[in-house]
């Protein structure tokens, strides 16, 4: 059995994250301040600064290294004052902070400084998107042999399944050419019309290299329904109502093929 | 796999630098956090591997959290190390997070009967599941608790003695610690068991204000050579690291600072032999 943790410590702990998480509770940090000494240079109200400046200065710049699009957008300050009220009202709950910031884009629709920019929420959503493509673990290849071996009569009841990691965006702004445009390097981008309309994106990773692709009406609706878990014998019946010219069984090795499709499971019949 | 020389800390900035030259450097330390997933970071981290040793250093452990041990994390941790082979795994005495909330940074212990029981029976578990000892490296702690029953060179060594761990050494940290909490750094390094200690680290501080701040953002600073000097002749020709996470320079000026240190370690040569 695994020893268990000191009472002590535990109540200290919790004390001393209330007291350096950036609300700063001042009566953790009251409650903690016996506890502590100091010999040296260093005060406890100066340890205290370093630590709520260390965590927020790391958390500050996780969120500019997975929204550098959006920093670029409203500037450092902007950025700054919404980053600082983002820490202050969400934490960080996973040792990697590479997990951290996802409810970034929501925040941004409740952030009133940004009224006057209503695409950059989906800007921050497609950055989001993006940053977690592009860390996702490796996916193994389509396995066309076992594809092969599946009887004809259990081809209806087949579930394709996208990359575990892709994502289907859809935005009323075009915020792929805000994205490309706003990329490092890239200096002599064509404004952006906001009038020119939206975009259905499907966001996954060809091997190392993350990819943004714009799939046609037919494509979209196949990528949904594979997103939904449909079998596949419903997709086709659902784009024959819907969209005649869209043909599933022709579209779906062409996924395979692209990679868009990564693995197949049996669904209920 | 024996590690030799003064190695570097892996930065993403120079991935391209060192596949494309494939420069002088004895070994590499990468940081495991980063790489847990997949994507370009581990392919590219792959590929250094292949012309390179590499060691494997975190700070997601949480070694000294009362949380109980994040097992996804480990697991994660688990295979990347079969994949990597990494000469040595290491994390901190430290923890990093509280019922759930992480604070991503390297918060002090407490040192004292109950609090080492705890922390080595934690470091026996992961070892145990890691299939490897673990080193654990000192940290730079801004806030001291009162009642200690022991120092933290004392509690460090004790931890290592029970928890049959390794030891990564910050000389950094030693005196960084040293002036901000006054202490003699020269004690510190006296308790800590040679033939436990596996690997130094070397880095940068910047003054704020009244103390030292660990920023790992500059050049190793004079009193730290000074330091590393006496650590040698404690403890042999231990592999080195210099570490520097902010302000990144580009690789010369880091091999630089890595020839630095190894003058340091040719001149303790007739001695260590």
């Amino acid at each position: 059995m695994p020893t268990p943790a000191p009472s002590e410590l535990t109540s200290l702990q919790t004390l001393f994250y209330a007291a350096i998480s950036q609300a700063a509770d001042p009566a953790s940090l009251a409650a903690l301040e016996p506890m502590l000494h100091c010999s040296g240079s260093l005060s406890v109200k100066e340890g205290f600064a370093a630590y709520r400046g260390s965590v927020k200065g790391k958390l500050i710049r996780c969120l500019e290294d997975i929204y550098p699009v959006c920093q670029r957008l409203v500037g450092d300050n902007f950025f700054g004052g919404l980053t600082e009220q983002f820490i202050m009202t969400y934490a960080s709950v996973s040792p990697d902070l590479g997990d951290y910031g996802a409810e970034l884009p929501a925040f941004i629709k409740t952030f009133t400084p940004a009224e006057a920019l209503p695409y950059l929420a989906d800007v921050a959503q497609l950055e989001w998107h993006w940053h977690r493509v592009f860390n996702a673990p490796d996916e193994k290849a389509f396995d066309m042999q076992a594809l092969s071996q599946v009887a004809a009569e259990q081809w209806e009841s087949l579930v394709f399944q996208l990359p575990r990691s892709s994502v289907l965006l859809r935005s009323i702004y075009p915020v792929h050419r805000i994205w490309e445009a706003n990329q490092d390097g890239v200096t002599d981008s064509v404004p952006v019309d906001l009038d020119q309309g939206g975009a259905n994106l499907f966001i996954w990773r060809d091997g190392v290299e993350t990819r943004i692709e714009m799939p046609g009406d037919g494509e979209w609706r196949l990528l949904e329904g594979f997103a939904a878990r449909t079998t596949f014998g419903q997709l086709c019946a659902d784009l024959d109502q819907g969209l005649a010219s869209v043909d599933a069984s022709v579209l779906l090795p062409v996924f395979v093929k692209r990679g868009w499709v990564k693995s197949f499971v049996l669904g209920e019949g | 796999m024996n590690l030799q020389g003064v190695g570097l800390g892996l930065r993403s900035v120079h991935y391209s630098h060192i596949l494309r030259e494939t420069p002088p450097v004895p070994w590499f330390e990468a940081l495991s956090d980063n790489y847990l997933g997949g994507g370009l970071p581990l392919h590219h981290l792959t590929l250094i591997r292949q012309t390179y040793p590499i060691t494997l250093h975190g700070v997601g452990l949480s070694l000294g959290s009362a949380d109980p041990l994040n097992w996804d994390y480990l697991h994660r941790l688990k295979a990347l190390a079969t994949r990597i082979e990494p000469v040595y795994v290491s994390d901190h005495l430290a923890w990093v997070s509280s019922g759930g909330h992480y604070f991503n940074d390297l918060a002090p212990l407490p040192y004292n009967e109950p609090v080492l029981n705890y922390v080595a029976d934690r470091i026996q578990q992961v070892q145990e599941f890691l299939g490897r000892r673990i080193l654990i490296e000192n940290l730079s702690p801004y806030l001291q608790f009162s009642g200690n029953d022991y120092s933290e060179w004392q509690f460090l060594a004790a931890l290592a003695q029970q928890a049959d761990c390794d030891l990564l050494l910050d000389i950094n940290n030693v005196f960084v610690n040293a002036s901000n909490h006054g202490f003699n750094p020269m004690e510190y390094l006296a308790a800590m068991p040679v033939d436990r200690v596996k690997e130094i680290h070397l880095a940068g501080y910047e003054q704020q204000g009244s103390f030292l701040f660990d920023t790992h953002g500059r050049p190793v600073q004079s009193g730290v050579w000074s330091l590393y000097q006496e650590a040698l002749e404690r403890f042999g020709a231990v592999p080195t690291l210099i570490e520097w996470d902010t302000n990144i320079p580009c690789f010369d000026d880091l091999q630089n600072e890595a020839r630095k240190a190894e003058t340091y370690r040719c001149q303790l040569q007739p001695q260590a032999n």
